[in-house]
This record gives C-alpha cells, sequence and structure tokens, in this order.
C-alpha cells in the first residue's frame, strides 16, 4: 500500500508547508499558478514518496501513469493547481529516473529557491535563520541565533521577563494558539485551520476534512494495452523430449523396489481395544515381581465441599481472618462456600493444579503398606488388678490438724502410731496426737524448722529437728516414768561424752547441751537439709550443704537424700543424678543407681530393703529393684510438679508421693517374694485437698505405722490424715 | 551357610544392598531423569520407603528389584531408538530437509501400552479398583481445551471426551451409579461396578484455569496410561454386555454434542441386533431395559459360575459354600441395583437449556428416568403431555404447564443420594434449595448430623414403611392415604425420640438419686468416726459433689496412663487429640448453627 501511504505524506508534508508559511494561504487561493513554490511542494515530499515514485518509473518507464497519479495526489487539495504543473512534475521525475543519486543536490538547490522565495513573499519577516538542523544549544550563549541567507548575524531578540510575559499571556486572549518557534526566534500564531488540522491529526486523521482515506482503488494501469509476450524466443526441444536421468533415476528405484532394498511404509493403525483380561482364568499366573501396592485413593468430600453446604459449615468472616494467622502448614486448605443455585458455580480454579499434584503423589511418594491404626484407646491401658482387691488403702481426708501458721515442711510420726510431729516455716515443733487431732506441745524454735524425724525406738519418744545449721534432739516428755528418766540421762550424759570422744568430728559437728528447750544441739556450719535416724535409733544422720568428707562417701555433687536400709547396715544417699548404695560397715561402696532423672529430690526404701522408689523434681518416680539392675525398673510419670517426698508403707503394699501439685499419690507397691516375679505397680488413689500457696503444694508424706493412713504436710500450713 | 566373607566397607547387604536411591538408579538404567519418571509412571513403580535409609533422609528409594524390573522392559529399548529417531529429525530439519524429516517422523519406532497394563493388572477387577484416578483424569481433560504449547492435542481431548463418554454410557445404562456429589470442584460420581466403588470427579462444564506450575509432561504421561486402560476397560465391559465396541455413533447427534444420547442410541440398536426374539418396543422403554439387564446378568452369573468353579479346587469341602454365599451377596446387590434402577421408573424429564446438561443426561437414565432437552436431535421436547418434571435453573419461570413440576437440578442429585423421590416444595424455581449434603459422609460416625440429613432419613423410613403399609391403616382415610401414612410415621419417629429422650431422662434422674444415696450414706459414716474436725472436711464434700464425680474420672485416666510405657501413653495422646479435633469441630459446627438460629431469630423478632 505505497500509494496510499504516499498519498497521505503528501498530504502532510502539503501540511507543513502550509505551516511553515502561514500568509502563503491566501496567496494560494488567490494565485493558481505559482510554479517555483510548487516544485518546492514536491521536493519536500519524504523519500518513501520518492523512492516508491522512483520504483513506478522503473517498472513501466512511462510517464503518463506516473502523471496521473501524481494528478491525483494533488486532485483532493489543489484541483485548480494539478493541471498547471503537469509541466514541472514530469521534469522532475524524469530527473529522477537519470541521476536517482542527485537528491542531495536538489534538496540543497530547494533550500536555496526556499530561502529566495521566503525573501521575495515575506519581507517584513525577519530573514530566515540558515544555520540548519543543529542543536540550538550551540547558540545559547551567543548574541545571534544564526545567519541570513546574506551571512548576516541575525540578532537575538530582546527576552521579555516573566512577569511581564505571564502578564501578556493572561491578556492575550489567544495565547493558546501561539508557540515559540526558537529557530527563528518569533511567536508565531496558528490560525483557526491550523488547529482545527493539529486536532485531526491528534485524532490519528487525515488533515484534511475532505479528504477519504477509503477511496476506491482505481487501477490506473492499463493492462488490456500489452500484447506482446516479454521475450519472444521459441520453446526449446528438452521441454518435449523425456529425460534420460530421470529415466534412469526411475529404473534405479524399480530395481531396488523388485530387490525389497526400498520398502513403503504401511499407513500407521490405530491401536484398538481389543478384550484384554477375555479368559479371566488363565491370568492366575503369579508376577515375578515385588508386591504391587495399590495407591490410596483420595478422600472423599464431606459435606463443606458441596456447593450448597448447610450454613454452619461456612466460616464467619473473623474465621476466615484468623486463618492468616496461622501457620501454613494449618491452615484449612479449602474454605467452603455457598451458591445458591447450581448456575452460579463458577469454575474451579485448582482443578488441574489437583489433578497434578495427585500424579506428582502417585509416581513420587513412597509408599508402604501401613497397619492401619485403629486401636481401641482402652486396650492401651495396661491390664491392672481392680483397686478394690487392693484395699485398704487412704481415699479421704479424715482429720486436719491445723495451728500451724505457716507452710508445714516436714511431719513425722511416731513408731507407736499415737503421736506425730510436725516442723513449720514459721518455727515452730509441735506434737499432735492422731486420733483427736490435739496439739499435745509447742516449741518454739525461733527459725524456720527444716525437718523433724522421731526415734524409731518406741522406749526412746525423743525427737529430731533441723533447724538452720543445728539439729535439735529434743525430749518429748510421751512415755511413762522411766522411759523419761532414761532419756533424760541420755541427753544428759550423752552431750559431753561425745564431745569428748570424738575431738575429729568436733571440727564439723559441736555437741551442745540446749537448756531453752531441754535436750542437745548439734550445730554444723551450714544448714541442715534433712535428718534420718538409723532404724536402732542409734545413729542419726544429718545432711547438710557442707560436703562432709568425713565419711567414707564420694560423692559427685550435693548430697539431696539419704535413707538408712531398714535391716542391714547399708546407706543410701542419693545426688541430684544417681543414688550411691554403701555398705557402712565395710565402709564400700556396693551399687551406684542411675536414675535418669534431672534431680533427685527424695527417696525412700522398701521395708523389705531389695526396692527403693526415687522422686524428682520433674515429677517422675523411679521404681529401682535392686536385684534386677541399677537402671530403673519402672519410671512413672505422675505428676506435672516437683514430687517434694516419697514414703513406703511400713507393713502394708503402699507407696505413696506427694507434689506441689498439691496431689499425694497412692500407690500398691506389691513386692513378691518370689525372685522371678517382677513387683507388681498399681496406681490407687490421687488424693486432694491440700491448697497451694506460693507456688508450693504438699510438702511431706508420711504412712501410719500400723494403718493404712497417709499424713500429709501442706504449704497451706495444714496437715491432713488420709484413712481408708 | 555361612555368609560370604566381605572386606569391610564393601559389605552389601540389607537394606544397602536392597534399595537404591533415584540417582542411582537413573546411572544404573543409562537413562535420563525425564525418561526415567515417564517408565517408572507407565510402569507402575514408585519409590518405597526403607526401614533404614543407608544413603540418608533426603532421598528417595527404589527397590532394586523395581529397577530390575524396569531394566528387562522392551519399552526401553524403544524409547531409545525413539530418542535416535528424534535426533535424526531435528538434525534433518536444521539442514531444512523437510522430506526426510516426514520420513523419519513416520518411521519412528511406535509402542503400545497394552502388554503393560496385562502385567499391572492381572485380573480386571484390579484394573477396576485402581480405576479412580484414571477416570478423573480422563473426564479432566475431557474438559480441558487443547493447549499447543503444552502439547495437549486436539486428538487427545477428543478421545477423552469419547472415553469418558463411554465409560457414562456404560454406567448409566446398566444402572451401576450410586452417589453423586456436587461440590465446588466438581460432580462426584460413585458407581460399583463388580464390587467395587469407583468414585471419580468430572469437573464442572466450565473454562478451566490453567497455571504456570504445572508440568504437562508427566500429566500427559499419566494420560497415555489412562487413555488406554479405560479403552480396554470399556472394551471389556461393553462385551460384557453383548455391545460391540468400539460404539458407532450417529454423526448428527455427535455434531450436535450429545454424544451421551448417540451412545444410548446405539446401545439400544445393538442390543436389538443381539436380542434375536425380543418383542419391538419403544426407543428407551423400561422393559427393554429390564430384559437386557435380565440377560446380562444372567450371563454374568454364568460367567462367574465358572470362574469360581475353576478357581476352586473341587475337593475342597467349602467351595460349595463359598458359592452359595457368592449367590446370597449377589442377591443383597440386586436388591440395591433394583432400587437404583426403578428410582425414576415412571418420571419424565425435560432439560431446560440452563441447566449441566451432560451431567444430568448421565444421572436420570442412571435411575431409570427418561430425558429430554432443549435443542436438536431432542427424543420429545418441551411441549410433550407426559413430562412430570422439568429441571430448571433460573429465577423465575415465565410459562408455566400444570401437569409438572419446575425443580432445580439439585433435587434430581438429592433424590438419587436419599433413593426416595423427595417432596419438591424446596427446590421449586426462585426459591433456595435445601443444603446439598455430602453421601459419601457418615454422620454418624462423624459426630453430627445436619438438619437436613435428619429430614431425608425421616423421609426415607416413611418411604420404606409405605411400602409395607400397616394393616387398618389404608382403610381409614382413602382420599389421601400417603399423605397421612407419612404424617403418621413422621409422628411416630417423633415420638420415639421423645421416648428416647425420656428414657435418657429418667436414666440421668436415676444415677443422680444413686450419687444422692451414696453421699447419705457416706455422711453417717464419716460423723460416727469422726469429731468436730470433721466437719470441715465435711463441708467441703457437700460443696463439691459435682466436680468430684468429674475429678474421679479424671484421675482413673490419669492413674491409668500413669502405668503406661512412654509409647503407648504418646499413642493414646495422639488418639485423645484426635478425638478432640473432631469434637471441638461439632462444637464449631453446633455453636455457628446457634449463632445462625439467633440471628434468624432476632431478625424475625
Amino acid at each position: 500500500m505505497g500509494k496510499k501511504s504516499s498519498l497521505q505524506d503528501s498530504a502532510v508534508a502539503k501540511h507543513k508547508h502550509r505551516h511553515r508559511m502561514p500568509e502563503e494561504e491566501e496567496e494560494d487561493t488567490t494565485k493558481t499558478t505559482n510554479t517555483p513554490k510548487d516544485t518546492q511542494t514536491h521536493q519536500q515530499l519524504p523519500s518513501s514518496d520518492s523512492d516508491s515514485d522512483s520504483d513506478y518509473n522503473g517498472e513501466f518507464s512511462e510517464d503518463d501513469g506516473s502523471e496521473d497519479s501524481e494528478s491525483l495526489r494533488y486532485s483532493d487539495t489543489e484541483e485548480s493547481d494539478s493541471f498547471g504543473d503537469e509541466g514541472i512534475i514530469e521534469k522532475v521525475n524524469s530527473d529522477d529516473v537519470t541521476n536517482g543519486h542527485g537528491q542531495e543536490e536538489e534538496s540543497d538547490d530547494s533550500e536555496l529557491h526556499r530561502a529566495e522565495e521566503s525573501d521575495s513573499s515575506e519581507d517584513d519577516v525577519a530573514p530566515r535563520n540558515t544555520v540548519g538542523d543543529v542543536p540550538l544549544e550551540w547558540y545559547r550563549d551567543e548574541e545571534h541565533i544564526g545567519y541570513d541567507i546574506t551571512g548576516k548575524k541575525i540578532k537575538k531578540k530582546e527576552r521579555e521577563d516573566k512577569l511581564q510575559s505571564f502578564l501578556a499571556s493572561a491578556d492575550d486572549s489567544t495565547n493558546w494558539r501561539k508557540i515559540n518557534d526558537e529557530y527563528n526566534d518569533e511567536v508565531v500564531e496558528l490560525t483557526k485551520e491550523e488547529t482545527k488540522l493539529i486536532h485531526r491529526l491528534l485524532k490519528g486523521k487525515a488533515p484534511h476534512a475532505d479528504f477519504d482515506p477509503h477511496a476506491p482503488y482505481v487501477d490506473w494501469f492499463k493492462w488490456d494495452g500489452a500484447k506482446h509476450p516479454l521475450s519472444n524466443a521459441p520453446e526449446p526441444k528438452r521441454r518435449f523430449i523425456p529425460s534420460k536421468w530421470e529415466h534412469k533415476k526411475v529404473v534405479a528405484y524399480r530395481r531396488a523396489i523388485r530387490k525389497g532394498l526400498i520398502k513403503f511404509d504401511k499407513p500407521k493403525e490405530e491401536p484398538r481395544a481389543y478384550l484384554l483380561w477375555g479368559d479371566e482364568s488363565s491370568s492366575t499366573e503369579k508376577s515375578g515381581h515385588l508386591a504391587y501396592i495399590p495407591a490410596p485413593k483420595p478422600k472423599l468430600p464431606g459435606h463443606e465441599e458441596s456447593y450448597n453446604p448447610s450454613l454452619e459449615y461456612i466460616p464467619t468472616q473473623e474465621e476466615i481472618n484468623s486463618y492468616q494467622l496461622m501457620y501454613e502448614e494449618d491452615r484449612p486448605k479449602f474454605i467452603p462456600r455457598r451458591y445458591t443455585s447450581m448456575r452460579n458455580i463458577p469454575a474451579y480454579e485448582n482443578a488441574v493444579k489437583d489433578s497434578f499434584e495427585r500424579c506428582l503423589d502417585l509416581y513420587l511418594c513412597p509408599r508402604v503398606r501401613k497397619k492401619r491404626i485403629n486401636i481401641d484407646p482402652e486396650s492401651l491401658k495396661p491390664k491392672l488388678p481392680s483397686r478394690k482387691d487392693l484395699k485398704p488403702f487412704p481415699i479421704t481426708c479424715y482429720l486436719e490438724y491445723r495451728g500451724h501458721t505457716d507452710a508445714v515442711v516436714s511431719v513425722s510420726v511416731d513408731s507407736s502410731g499415737q503421736w506425730i510431729a510436725s516442723g513449720s516455716m514459721d518455727g515452730t515443733v509441735r506434737i499432735w496426737e492422731v486420733g483427736t487431732g490435739r496439739c499435745l506441745r509447742v516449741w518454739d524454735i525461733d527459725d524456720a524448722v527444716k525437718c523433724v524425724a522421731w526415734n524409731p525406738v518406741p522406749e526412746r519418744p525423743v525427737l529430731a529437728v533441723s533447724v538452720e545449721q543445728d539439729i535439735l534432739i529434743l525430749n518429748t516428755g510421751l512415755g511413762n516414768e522411766e522411759d523419761q528418766e532414761r532419756i533424760k540421762e541420755l541427753l544428759r550424759v550423752k552431750a559431753p561424752t561425745s564431745l569428748d570422744d570424738s575431738g575429729g568430728i568436733a571440727s564439723i559437728v559441736s555437741w551442745l547441751q540446749d537448756d531453752k528447750h531441754g535436750g542437745i544441739k548439734l550445730s554444723h556450719f551450714k544448714t541442715v537439709s534433712s535428718i534420718e535416724w538409723h532404724r536402732k535409733g542409734d545413729y542419726l544422720s544429718a545432711l547438710s550443704k557442707k560436703h562432709s568428707q568425713r565419711i567414707p562417701f564420694k560423692l559427685h555433687g550435693l548430697p539431696v537424700s539419704s535413707v538408712f536400709h531398714p535391716t542391714r547396715s547399708i546407706f543410701f544417699i542419693s545426688t541430684k543424678r544417681n543414688v550411691r548404695v554403701y555398705d557402712l560397715v565395710k565402709h564400700k561402696l556396693i551399687k551406684n543407681l542411675e536414675t535418669g532423672l534431672r534431680e533427685v529430690s527424695s527417696i525412700a526404701v522398701h521395708p523389705a530393703g531389695d526396692n527403693v522408689i526415687v522422686g524428682s523434681r520433674e515429677g517422675k518416680l523411679c521404681w529401682f529393684d535392686m536385684d534386677l539392675s541399677s537402671q530403673p525398673y519402672r519410671t512413672l510419670k505422675c505428676h506435672p510438679k516437683d514430687i517434694t517426698s516419697v514414703a513406703f508403707h511400713r507393713s502394708y503394699p503402699l507407696f505413696a508421693s506427694c507434689s506441689d501439685d498439691c496431689t499425694a499419690y497412692v500407690f500398691h507397691g506389691m513386692v513378691y517374694s518370689d525372685l522371678n516375679q517382677n513387683p507388681l505397680i498399681v496406681p490407687l488413689e490421687i488424693l486432694r485437698g491440700h491448697r497451694s500457696s506460693n507456688g508450693r503444694g504438699v510438702l511431706d508424706c508420711k504412712f501410719h505405722p500400723r494403718q493404712p493412713w497417709l499424713f500429709t504436710a501442706g504449704a497451706d500450713s495444714a496437715i491432713r490424715l488420709y484413712c481408708h | 551357610m555361612g555368609k560370604h566373607y566381605r572386606p569391610p566397607g564393601k559389605k552389601k547387604e540389607g537394606n544397602a544392598a536392597r534399595y537404591i536411591t533415584r540417582s542411582q538408579a537413573v546411572k544404573h538404567l543409562q537413562v535420563n531423569l525425564p525418561l526415567f519418571r515417564k517408565l517408572c509412571i507407565l510402569k507402575g513403580i514408585f519409590p518405597r520407603e526403607p526401614k533404614k535409609k543407608v544413603k540418608g533422609n533426603h532421598h528417595t528409594y527404589y527397590h532394586l528389584k523395581d529397577i530390575a524390573f524396569l531394566q528387562h522392559e522392551p519399552l526401553l529399548e524403544t524409547f531409545r531408538e525413539k530418542r535416535v529417531y528424534e535426533k535424526k529429525i531435528k538434525k534433518a530439519k536444521s539442514k531444512k530437509n523437510e522430506e526426510r524429516a516426514n520420513r523419519l517422523e513416520q518411521q519412528k519406532p511406535d509402542y503400545k501400552l497394552d502388554r503393560l497394563i496385562r502385567e499391572r493388572y492381572p485380573k480386571f477387577i484390579d484394573a477396576l479398583r485402581d480405576l479412580d484416578d484414571c477416570l478423573t483424569m480422563v473426564h479432566l481433560f475431557a474438559a480441558l481445551p487443547a493447549l499447543d504449547r503444552e502439547k495437549v492435542e486436539v486428538k487427545r481431548v477428543h478421545n477423552c471426551r469419547r472415553l469418558s463418554h463411554e465409560w457414562l454410557a456404560y454406567i448409566s445404562r446398566t444402572h451401576k451409579l450410586r452417589k453423586v456429589f456436587v461440590s465446588v470442584k466438581g460432580i462426584y460420581y460413585q458407581a460399583e461396578v463388580q464390587g467395587q466403588k469407583i468414585t471419580w470427579l468430572t469437573p464442572h462444564a466450565l473454562q478451566q484455569v490453567l497455571t504456570d506450575d504445572i508440568d504437562f509432561n508427566v500429566m500427559l504421561t499419566y494420560l497415555e496410561f489412562n487413555e488406554t486402560l479405560l479403552a480396554f476397560v470399556n472394551c471389556h465391559l461393553y462385551h460384557s454386555i453383548n455391545v460391540t465396541y468400539p460404539p458407532i455413533l450417529d454423526p448428527r447427534l455427535e455434531a450436535l454434542a450429545a454424544d451421551l444420547y448417540a451412545l444410548s442410541r446405539w446401545f439400544a440398536a445393538t442390543s436389538r441386533a443381539s436380542l434375536v426374539g425380543s418383542e419391538a418396543s419403544s426407543l428407551s422403554g423400561s422393559e427393554q431395559v429390564k430384559d437386557e439387564q435380565k440377560e446380562t446378568s444372567l450371563n454374568e452369573s454364568e460367567l462367574r459360575l465358572a470362574q469360581l468353579q475353576h478357581q476352586l479346587p473341587s475337593n475342597e469341602p467349602g467351595a460349595l459354600m463359598h458359592l452359595v454365599e457368592d449367590v446370597s451377596i449377589e442377591d443383597e446387590e440386586d436388591q440395591d441395583a433394583r432400587e437404583c434402577k426403578t428410582l425414576f421408573g415412571n418420571l419424565k424429564f425435560f432439560l431446560s437449556r440452563e441447566v449441566p446438561r451432560e451431567s444430568l443426561l448421565f444421572v436420570i437414565p442412571a435411575f431409570g428416568g427418561m430425558v429430554s432437552w432443549e435443542g436438536d436431535g431432542a427424543p420429545f421436547d418441551e411441549g410433550d403431555e407426559n413430562i412430570t418434571h422439568q429441571i430448571v435453573d433460573r429465577p423465575t419461570q415465565a410459562r408455566k404447564m400444570l401437569s409438572r413440576e419446575y425443580v432445580q437440578p439439585q433435587w434430581i442429585f438429592d433424590c438419587v443420594n436419599a433413593r426416595i423421590i423427595l417432596p419438591t416444595d424446596g427446590y421449586l424455581v426462585g426459591r433456595v434449595p435445601p443444603p446439598h449434603l455430602s453421601p459419601f459422609v457418615d454422620n454418624e460416625a462423624e459426630g453430627y448430623v445436619p438438619d437436613y440429613a435428619e429430614t431425608i432419613k425421616r423421609l426415607q423410613a416413611a418411604a420404606r414403611n409405605q411400602v409395607l403399609p400397616l394393616p387398618g391403616m389404608g382403610k381409614e382415610d382413602l382420599e389421601d392415604p400417603q399423605n397421612l401414612l407419612v404424617e403418621g410415621i413422621i409422628d411416630r419417629a417423633e415420638a420415639n425420640e421423645a421416648a428416647e429422650r425420656k428414657r435418657k431422662m429418667i436414666a440421668l434422674e436415676k444415677q443422680y438419686h444413686d450419687e444422692l444415696k451414696m453421699e447419705l450414706e457416706g455422711v453417717p459414716y464419716t460423723s460416727s468416726v469422726s469429731n468436730k474436725q470433721s466437719s470441715v472436711t465435711e463441708t467441703e464434700g457437700r460443696e463439691e459433689p459435682l466436680p468430684d464425680l468429674q475429678q474421679i474420672a479424671e484421675d482413673a485416666a490419669n492413674m491409668s496412663k500413669v502405668v503406661m510405657s512412654r509409647k503407648k501413653r504418646g499413642l493414646l495422646e495422639a488418639i485423645e487429640i484426635g478425638k478432640k479435633k473432631k469434637k471441638d469441630h461439632v462444637v464449631l459446627l453446633k455453636e455457628r448453627k446457634n449463632k445462625i438460629k439467633a440471628a434468624q431469630k432476632s431478625k424475625d423478632s
């Protein structure tokens, strides 16, 4: 469509020309034949136009055709001009044909022409600038903007200052039509027609309203005129003779086909389905390879995936928003939506993706045959003997002993089971009558009591109390007169003798007479944490913070708790991690029990002596069977908080643990004399009732020596007795 | 015999010898990864999980036997040859030798998958068992546009469409469809073929959304296999009902995209041809269907009998017993099938233009109904007097005929799932239909029964009793016995429920009284023993009798947990967490329901 575009171009060029010379407009209309100007017009046509022109001419070398096209070009705008210009255009065209490269020359010529012409037509206007197409910045600092045709400098006009120009522009209603032509340093005002043209151009239309871009195409070339062929040569002979070489080739192919060297492709047939599993009975042969594990079927959709689920399946907006806060793994994959009719269902956006993911699952995921975990939770629970068969054991709180004003730290039961002693943080030691809850006696020791312990010998109702750095051995004043006298004598006499006897020990322990409470005071250097009597009531073990190097016990870490073997001369001492078992006679380490706990808090020995329980700060209880191994036989995780104390019953197969979570567990712990039978451990009862204070719950528990009763000392300053 | 000695560090035993990683396998087979993938997909080889992952946790492991199995696959050689040809073609093309390229393209070795299918599914039933994914995929691709850039050709899409229609036609014809569920993702169908429950998903008939993060190569490999599998399965199924395969369809109907109907015509035509003595009957008359069904089922049962006899050794004493059992099971199946076959037995449907035609054209005949649609080639037009239901999915219906009911398509699906003809009140034109519930959910096991499920259950119970009318009930009111019956039954059901509730109440009351009694007994016991202090405990005991009960239960649970081993405790806790999740979900649903109810109430008032 070179022709059409060239048509448009010419129109544009024409327009440009007009723009350049606004005054010419009138002249054009008046003077119909202005020959030099029109030549120039033609010269300004863009190169594409001239190219097409030259092609045109080259092909047909006939001038009247091109002439016609030219006339078409101008017919729309200047109908009257077109015929008058004819001769000149012809001349130009022939120029093009003769010297195709003479373009530049000619353009120079036209420049000349233009300058002259402008001189002639626009005398009143300042002379035209002749600097050409150079950046105007080059003249920025000069006084002139260029040179006129005669080579004189064209001076710059005086610049109006901004304010003035603004004011002028504000006053002038035609200001929007004015354009500053920097090249000529003048202000050009567009005429109404020009603005119209510009508007049309901006819209992308042809500049002239009367131009029809879709005019019917007229073929100006006379096709019927050509009578003769381009070449008049006769048909060559070879066109009529069969080719020898082709014949040879055909023969060769024929031979090859006969010999079977060339095979023809059979048409490809579509794979057809047939009865693949025709005879089922024959297909029983076993495949040699591994068992095929069928892929699990995709999950079937639930109510919430329905297009119209019940309203309750649709999450509220808040819930949907809250999904954003969840971790991406936890976030629900599918958010139910509701459409009130089937025509409203949109396409599911993940249909292809879901299918693709399924494909990936099928070929990427390892498949394992897994047994369905369909276990009845009841079956996981171990079969334990019924609790009813294991009676009696403490069940309910029967009595509460109140009187202490602060947390009761320790409680101890008299060997007869008639009395209990309790030590508290408020600095008192009290003796209670078990049956009635009557407080028998109160010692007011100023410091907080750590531990109290009755002497296990019934004839010697003596109480050991640990307070800060001291151990007090108090006369309870119980028992008959004979006993009383003996005790008084014992407490009085013992002090000086022991002091004399063991001068070495004195460095650690000093035995003093305590007149205030009527007993003996053993002062240590460091605070004493716990006391334990030997079963015969002759010896006393006290644990203090200081490393007791005197004893042949080498410990790793601080001792936490200690206990004497109930029948033999064996001593258990526990550090935070392990329990060490020493033979007191041979001064030898017998065993090291590895608890596997983080921090042991208490320890108790079964009355038979072969089983030990250890309570820990993380709430775990370990049962050790000494004959079995040094590893725990059973670890029970029963308390969420620290276990503060554990205890064995002396005659019943019971043991208990109490903890800071305000509960005490009672267990049945049967040890059989048959060595092949493992001990039976059954949790029996959780005893509650104590209240928490300062984050501490039950601080101590002790069994009654004869009855299946349990005493618990709580941080809520109460002692409770649980009976069966 | 002892183990062979191997130098240390070279020991290849156990898991190290039995499993290899994927990269090792690829190297071993001398193929590239895409080809390995393709082979695995076609052969159905999947990674396995060794007990001990020798190479590390982040590898995929294949069993060595699986890989050996791949190695002996003739397909491997074919693929290699193909690759050679592809290289040649590429070279020819780059040398602008189009002719040679075309010739090579034609000579490229081709492969067939029938042997693989036979190998993977030695019995037909195995193929049926694995058909779920196959069907879903073929149906998806039938709804996809052809994509040039993803190598999804028009031919393949057409093939998928054809296969899916063949399958649907078979299911519909033999009344094997059991459940339908319209979800947001598409429509789920469940059919029962030879005792296998086959569930598949068809996307909604809309333009599918395609995302960039999809590797179509993998999907196309799967599709290739699935197409072949479905073709063979269809062939087998068609032969089992004495219809030739592949069906030749009426080109006019095919052009109108009414393939399903064309297929049903094909069925009718071929069955007429095969049943020599059968009477000339209407086009899709139900008697004819029944006749054919009878014969096919007869054939099938004979076949089965023969199979069983083949499989069971004659000297086994239980052989006969097995046979008898099998027959009884089949009878049960027949009961179910009969119910499905006659659900829409005497109903005639007409589909409006806006309803999902393909789905309904499949579902309604599957349950014994007659159906037509708006458009060319339809068996009967809208003006037919005998039409009982017109399926409409538009806000209002301008012209209504009194002889028929205008219902929304959901009604069909709900009827199918409930296996009864539901009342159409809720589904009339312009109404918001009742919730559409999934037939795949066991409401009791889930712990939450939606309201509409209860209503359907009640209606089902009513319908069941309707078949066996109560004596004396029919005589009372002859005018509208059915309605009355339904009402009566509903009443009865309610009464039953009330009675049950009462029983529960009584039980609760009794329990409470017992507790009271226990407490009363407990009080004198403690008071007789204790002194003044006991009053403290007593009051405490009185203060919290109820939490005590709870606590006792909790304690019991706690105590049993204490003695458990850690593994078992973990398992139990996991179970409990799962249960709790389920319970929480139910609670959430109930909460939402209450909220909605409250909101409605406040709106009403």
